[in-house]
């Protein structure tokens, strides 16, 4: 089964907030709701050597979803076609069973039913990437199949070593 | 003797991912499943959504009718297990029929329980609220009345106070215990609760037993100490539950408030399993095997049970305890022991429901062990992780306690 999932690169993010106003944009979601992405400042050590790091965050579309597992209604599916967990508000009766399985954060709550990241379908259904991923200057989110996306940060992971091997010999 | 595949003994959350696991792990053979209720699962959980019109009467049946013909499921519903024999591997039904397994998975819920109150037993005006049947009869009941009185100021005890408030009836909450939600909330969120609830016309008593209580066709009259007597329509018990295990009859099940069953809902019996509000599996805070009711944990508990009676090796580690629950307009949320008593242990709360959301930590020494919230949700999850893996908090002591949401997220960010 085809799982589709987001990449991140920690290294890469600079805590712009980009991707959490196109989410809110994209979705329609009212002021003074939380975005289905958010973005949490980590800060480590202290002066001289102190670091700044962010970590932008939603719906992870879990293999085995816990808020699927737990959700009394059925409102919560996972796609066949592509992985997507999905939630479905006419369904969900606002229990809140999700929010209390979810290690994420992921579901959000306005009028009383849950609503989520939803991999942007609409926009995916017209070739576009989501709408998160989409606006990311600095390339920090990706999208893909979650095979690929494996291949490509082990890849990468082999260069890195490779390279300070390399670097290492030379000296 | 011909043994006829896989027997599931209830029509629950657990029972029907059991079914649904072995199924999906490939196991081919028969499979029976036996309950004493007729018609698709019950969800319980949804039964005060439907008494308060949220949802309509079908929906309270999430998994549908078709369900067994998809899953290939013998079904036996409407007969009770009125015997079960592990050293046979045998089961007797109550019209008669006996069938035969390889496997078993009891997964028969549990059943609410009336205490001992005088006149309570036989009053053809107390009612419960777990099953289908209880919720039609409670709903029946509900749409005469005008006044009521609740007995148990626990989760179902508040979820039948919302609905009776909401359909226009008077109640009177009572409970033993000195405050409401006694497992679930701190005394502090707990008086917070409860001048909410107050608010919303709820006449409630607390440190009240009942002493005795008289019915007849038009109401109920209940006795409480010091000559007080109060009249109404009817009375919702909501004192507690207790599993259902009758059809046992003093079989040699490892047994303590329910069913002992280890990761694998194992029992001690070879090939019998249980899953579910039947069983006591491992609270990961403790690690001792404790009765847990909960649904997500059932489904999660039968799941591993299919699995595992189909020939996978499956594991269910355990769970720990947790709530969350909308009480007319607030959402209260538990986590963990909010009740730990000891030198090391610190309280940090603040904020206001309907101004942000109110939070309650409760600290043993460097580690979280329990949190209330109400209208807050957000970050949830970490704080679960956080007890969970028993998160070493002592950068929140930095400086003396945090007194903040913001800063107790913010650190137990860092500390992960």
């Amino acid at each position: 089964m085809k799982q589709l999932a987001f990449s991140f690169d920690v290294n890469r993010c600079t805590g712009c907030m980009a991707c959490v106003v196109s989410c809110l944009d994209q979705n329609d979601l009212p002021g003074g709701m939380v975005s289905f992405r958010h973005v949490t400042k980590l800060e480590q050590g202290a002066f001289p050597s102190a670091k700044i790091s962010f970590l932008s965050l939603s719906c992870q579309h879990c293999g085995d979803a816990p808020c699927l597992m737990v959700c009394p209604t059925g409102a919560i599916s996972k796609r066949d076609e592509d992985g997507v967990v999905v939630s479905n508000r006419s369904l969900c009766v606002g229990c809140h069973s999700c929010v209390l399985a979810c290690p994420f954060g992921a579901p959000q709550f306005e009028h009383g039913t849950m609503s989520k990241c939803d991999f942007c379908h609409t926009r995916m259904e017209s070739g576009m990437a989501p709408a998160c991923v989409s606006v990311c200057p600095t390339n920090a989110l990706g999208f893909g199949n979650i095979e690929e996306l494996t291949k490509a940060v082990k890849e990468k992971a082999s260069v890195t070593i490779l390279s300070s091997l390399l670097t290492t010999g030379s000296r | 003797m011909k043994q006829s595949g896989l027997l599931i003994m209830g029509n629950g959350g657990a029972a029907i991912h059991a079914v649904s696991a072995a199924r999906s792990a490939g196991y081919e053979g028969e499979i029976h499943q036996v309950s004493d209720m007729e018609g698709p699962a019950f969800n319980p959980m949804l039964s005060p959504y439907y008494l308060k019109g949220i949802i309509p009467w079908e929906r309270c049946f999430p998994f549908g009718a078709d369900f067994y013909r998809k899953h290939e499921v013998n079904c036996h519903f409407g007969s009770a297990v009125e015997r079960l024999d592990p050293i046979n591997k045998e089961t007797l039904l109550n019209n008669g029929r006996k069938i035969h397994y390889k496997k078993c998975l009891i997964a028969t819920g549990a059943k609410a329980m009336a205490p001992p109150v005088p006149g309570l037993q036989e009053s053809g005006r107390a009612f419960t609220l777990r099953t289908a049947r209880s919720t039609k009869r409670l709903e029946e009941v509900i749409s005469t009345a005008k006044r009521a009185v609740v007995l148990g100021a626990s989760l179902v005890g508040v979820k039948v106070t919302e609905i009776l408030r909401k359909r226009g009836v008077e109640v009177i909450l009572v409970d033993v215990a000195e405050q409401i939600l006694p497992r679930s909330a701190h005394p502090e969120s707990a008086t917070l609760l409860q001048g909410y609830f107050e608010k919303q016309g709820v006449d409630i008593r607390l440190g009240c037993s009942l002493n005795s209580i008289e019915s007849d066709t038009r109401g109920v009259r209940c006795l409480f100490p010091e000559g007080i007597v109060e009249e109404g329509d009817f009375v919702a018990v909501c004192t507690g539950i207790r599993p259902c295990v009758e059809f046992l009859n003093g079989e040699k099940i490892e047994m303590d408030q329910a069913i002992l069953v280890d990761e694998k809902m194992r029992t001690s019996v070879e090939n019998l399993y249980a899953a579910g509000d039947v069983c006591q599996g491992i609270n990961l805070m403790t690690g001792k095997r404790e009765w847990l009711g909960l649904w997500g944990n059932a489904c999660y508990q039968g799941r591993t049970a299919g699995l595992h009676m189909a020939g996978v090796n499956a594991v269910h580690q355990g769970t720990m305890p947790q709530h969350v629950s909308p009480f007319f307009h607030w959402t209260f949320a538990q986590l963990g022991d909010v009740h730990r008593q000891g030198k090391d242990v610190h309280i940090v709360s603040g904020g206001h429901p309907e101004k942000g959301g109110y939070h309650l930590f409760v600290f043993d020494g460097e580690v979280l062990v329990g949190v209330n919230l109400i209208n807050r949700f957000q970050e949830i999850g970490s704080f679960k992780t956080a007890i969970l893996r028993r998160l070493d908090c002592r950068r929140l002591m930095d400086g003396g306690f945090c007194s903040t949401y913001d800063e107790i997220v913010e650190r137990i960010g860092r500390s992960r």
